[in-house]
């Protein structure tokens, strides 16, 4: 009660705050629409940037055939056939990155059941990351081949055996048909997998026919930035309450220090997912009348709610740490720029965060905001479900028992 | 009549630095018991340690029987406190601030509007109630800060430095309501100031806290009573324990003792929160006299010098005062 009383007291001072509010909430709004405005012209940009790959086919069959079908289908990766010599050339002339090498007898040890080995070669200074990509998307090609003709072999084997049956039963089982029928089946567990396994890859080409438009990467990094900055406002209003004597009256009140961090920690809550609430709103329904593509807001809901709830936590919690670091308005003004500014760029709120994994390798992990950025991206760009959210949630609130931690430790009372 | 607070040797230290130091003292029921100091003597840690702000580094308190250690909760709500910075939000009305800081005391409904009602009538600020903090002037600003204090109906009410910075209309208004409150409620009232007029004005009994110590307390009139008839200081050009021992002897002088010359520090401005200083030293010696019939001691210390042929170079008469007091018992000034 005492804490929802500090809360609404902090509210109705925002309120009256103008230049609080804009910052709030028309500012992060302005940021996206100049940002995407100016650089609208990228969205029409047709450049192939998924990653290339040399292939040498010296096998030529049918199953080779499927195999560089399968990994061109797959997504993120540009397929461009080749022959041994000038695969090689290209290779040491640093032409080229990688060259995948399909042997001669790919196809009749695939028909014998018998294994064989494809080769991945890349250069030595090759992206690490992109490689990896690489040989996960041809691994789960040749997986899916191998899948299909043990599937097809194994019921070929079954419809062997059928036929020795009585014939009443042999015109049930033809061989053909169950062969028809594990087609049918593998088709269909293709269109709807049991399993699904998506694989993330470096410079994201791998939908380009579901390209996000820039408006729509740049949303989820502002509304990370500008929630972020909330707890600018949490930050200040323990300052400013410390500084004009009202905080020593309510530590001489009955209420304990835990229901006063929290009812300082509540409106920054509130506001950073009414701000979630304004950005998203304005980016479904406004941007359209400024001539911006809505934005997408993914397929799952519930999974959006949860982790603007997640996030707006992370973020309050955050002004608790800054108000135990910074003991004047000067410091808070640092601590709040150094640490809300500085790790939201490091965190992938203006840079996107598969740039910057690329750029500053895992440094962007130690930033709340890279764990929020990720999570609204796999959302609302990647279209991804709960589940597979569930990591960038777990790291966001682990960021939030530490900033309690210690927040609480070096928060001075006195 | 019982005691409402009793405090037992509380300490509060900051590192090597103790800001208070073994404090002992009484405040009954229904009395309005003054805190008298400069500022930075340890007069607010001593308030903040028994509101519960800060926590004592040693000793205890007890309020309506109830320990600070171990009942903090029970005595958070007997307590009332005025703090001397302006605590409340300038962008809110007077209004709102007030039932912001009732819900906090866990009031609700038609009781917290009508307890704000109240107050605002005590601090005579009913017709601006709507209006916000920041429109109003410094005194209104003050009384609104204790109207806060009073929403509770504490038993104990705590009043630091409740003037600093008032126009003299405002501290009159601060005044009538202190001695309002305590003569028609009862309310007892731990009154701190660095003015001595509003404590020999407001308090029954006063305890004189300097550098974390209470050097003297008792009523006001066995207080100033250490000074008989007052002080004199003399200057000479030459002074002596013999000279000393002479003027002591001579009728209406009670003391006489070689003391550092009382140099009035220049003017302060109204609400000048400046450490009082230590009075410097020049080179012409002063003698310091308790008189017990001051003027009788003034025309006898005349006629002796001029008997003796010795040059006066600096007289100085110093009412029995509260402020006087103080000087007599530090060798400090109460700035103002």
């Amino acid at each position: 009660m005492s804490a929802w009383s500090i809360a609404y007291k902090d509210l109705q001072i925002l309120l009256k705050d103008r230049g609080s509010l804009f910052q709030l909430f028309m500012l992060p709004l302005v940021f996206i629409l100049v940002v995407a405005g100016a650089f609208s012209g990228m969205d029409t940009n047709t450049a192939d940037t998924r990653v290339p790959l040399s292939v040498v086919d010296l096998d030529g069959g049918q199953h080779a055939q499927a195999l560089i079908e399968g990994i061109g289908q797959a997504g993120g990766v540009s397929v461009k056939l080749t022959n041994p010599s000038e695969g090689q050339a290209q290779l040491e002339a640093g032409e080229i990155q990688r060259l995948l090498t399909i042997p001669a007898d790919f196809s009749s040890s695939v028909d014998q059941n018998i294994s064989v080995i494809l080769r991945l070669t890349n250069q030595n200074d090759a992206d690490a990351q992109q490689t990896e990509a690489v040989k996960l998307v041809v691994e789960g090609a040749a997986q899916d081949l191998a899948l299909e003709f043990q599937i097809l072999a194994s019921l070929q084997q079954m419809g062997e055996m059928m036929a020795s049956s009585p014939p009443e039963f042999q015109r049930a089982f033809t061989v053909e048909r169950i062969q028809q029928q594990a087609r049918t089946q593998f088709e269909a567990a293709h269109m709807q997998p049991l399993v699904d396994v998506q694989q993330r890859v470096p410079l994201a080409g791998g939908e380009r026919e579901q390209e996000p438009s820039f408006v729509q990467t740049s949303v989820p990094g502002f509304t990370v930035l500008f929630v972020f900055l909330a707890a600018q406002s949490t930050a200040r209003s323990i300052h400013d309450e410390k500084k004009s004597g009202s905080f020593r009256r309510l530590l001489a009140a009955p209420i304990s220090k835990a229901s006063l961090l929290v009812g300082k920690t509540l409106p920054s809550f509130i506001l950073a997912l009414v701000q979630f609430g304004v950005i998203f709103f304005v980016g479904r329904v406004a941007f359209g009348w400024l001539g911006f593509p809505p934005i997408s807001l993914g397929h799952d809901a519930i999974a959006l709610i949860l982790t603007a709830v997640v996030i707006a936590f992370c973020a309050s919690t955050m002004g608790i740490l800054i108000a135990s670091l910074a003991h004047t308005e000067a410091q808070v003004g640092g601590v709040s720029t150094l640490l809300l500014w500085g790790l939201g760029i490091i965190g992938g709120s203006i840079i996107p965060t598969f740039i910057l994994d690329r750029i500053l390798g895992p440094l962007p992990r130690i930033a709340p905001h890279y764990w929020a950025n990720r999570a609204l991206d796999d959302l609302m760009l990647r279209n991804l479900p709960l589940p597979d959210i569930l990591p960038e949630l777990g790291f966001l609130l682990g960021f939030a028992a530490l900033f309690i931690v210690i927040g609480l430790w070096r928060f001075d009372f006195e | 009549m019982p005691a409402v607070l009793e405090v037992e040797k509380l300490v509060k230290k900051y590192g090597d630095f103790e800001a208070v130091k073994g404090i002992s003292f009484e405040v009954q029921e229904g009395e309005v018991f003054g805190l008298l100091g400069p500022n930075g003597a340890g007069k607010t840690q001593t308030i903040s340690m028994l509101t519960g702000v800060i926590a004592p580094t040693a000793g205890t308190a007890r309020i309506g029987g109830h320990d600070i250690h171990d009942e903090m909760s029970t005595v958070k709500k007997l307590n009332g406190l005025v703090p001397q910075d302006l605590a409340l939000y300038p962008t809110l009305s007077a209004r709102s601030n007030l039932e912001f800081f009732g819900r906090i005391y866990g009031l609700s409904g038609r009781e917290l509007k009508e307890r704000v009602a109240d107050v605002l009538r005590i601090v005579a600020l009913s017709e601006r109630a709507d209006q916000a903090v920041e429109t109003f002037s410094g005194g209104m600003k003050r009384r609104a800060n204790i109207a806060a204090g009073l929403l509770h109906q504490p038993r104990l009410l705590f009043l630091d430095e409740p003037t600093v910075g008032v126009d003299p209309q405002s501290r009159n208004h601060i005044f009538e309501s202190v001695m309002r409150l305590n003569r028609e409620r009862g309310m007892s009232i731990v009154y701190t100031s660095h003015y001595m007029e509003e404590v020999e004005l407001l308090c029954n009994r006063v305890a004189i806290i300097d550098e974390g110590r209470i050097i003297a307390m008792d009523t006001i009139k066995n207080l100033i009573a250490l000074l008989g008839g007052g002080i004199i200081h003399i200057g000479l050009e030459h002074v002596n324990e013999t000279l000393v021992r002479q003027l002591s002897a001579l009728p209406g002088v009670e003391s006489a003792e070689i003391t550092a010359p009382a140099v009035p520090p220049p003017p302060a401005g109204e609400g000048d929160l400046e450490l009082a200083e230590r009075e410097p030293v020049t080179a012409e010696p002063v003698i310091k006299l308790v008189a017990k019939n001051s003027q009788q001691a003034i025309v006898n210390v005349i006629n002796f010098l001029n008997d003796e042929n010795l040059t006066l170079t600096s007289l100085k008469i110093l009412e029995p005062n509260l402020e006087s007091v103080f000087l007599h018992l530090t060798g400090k000034k109460l700035r103002e």
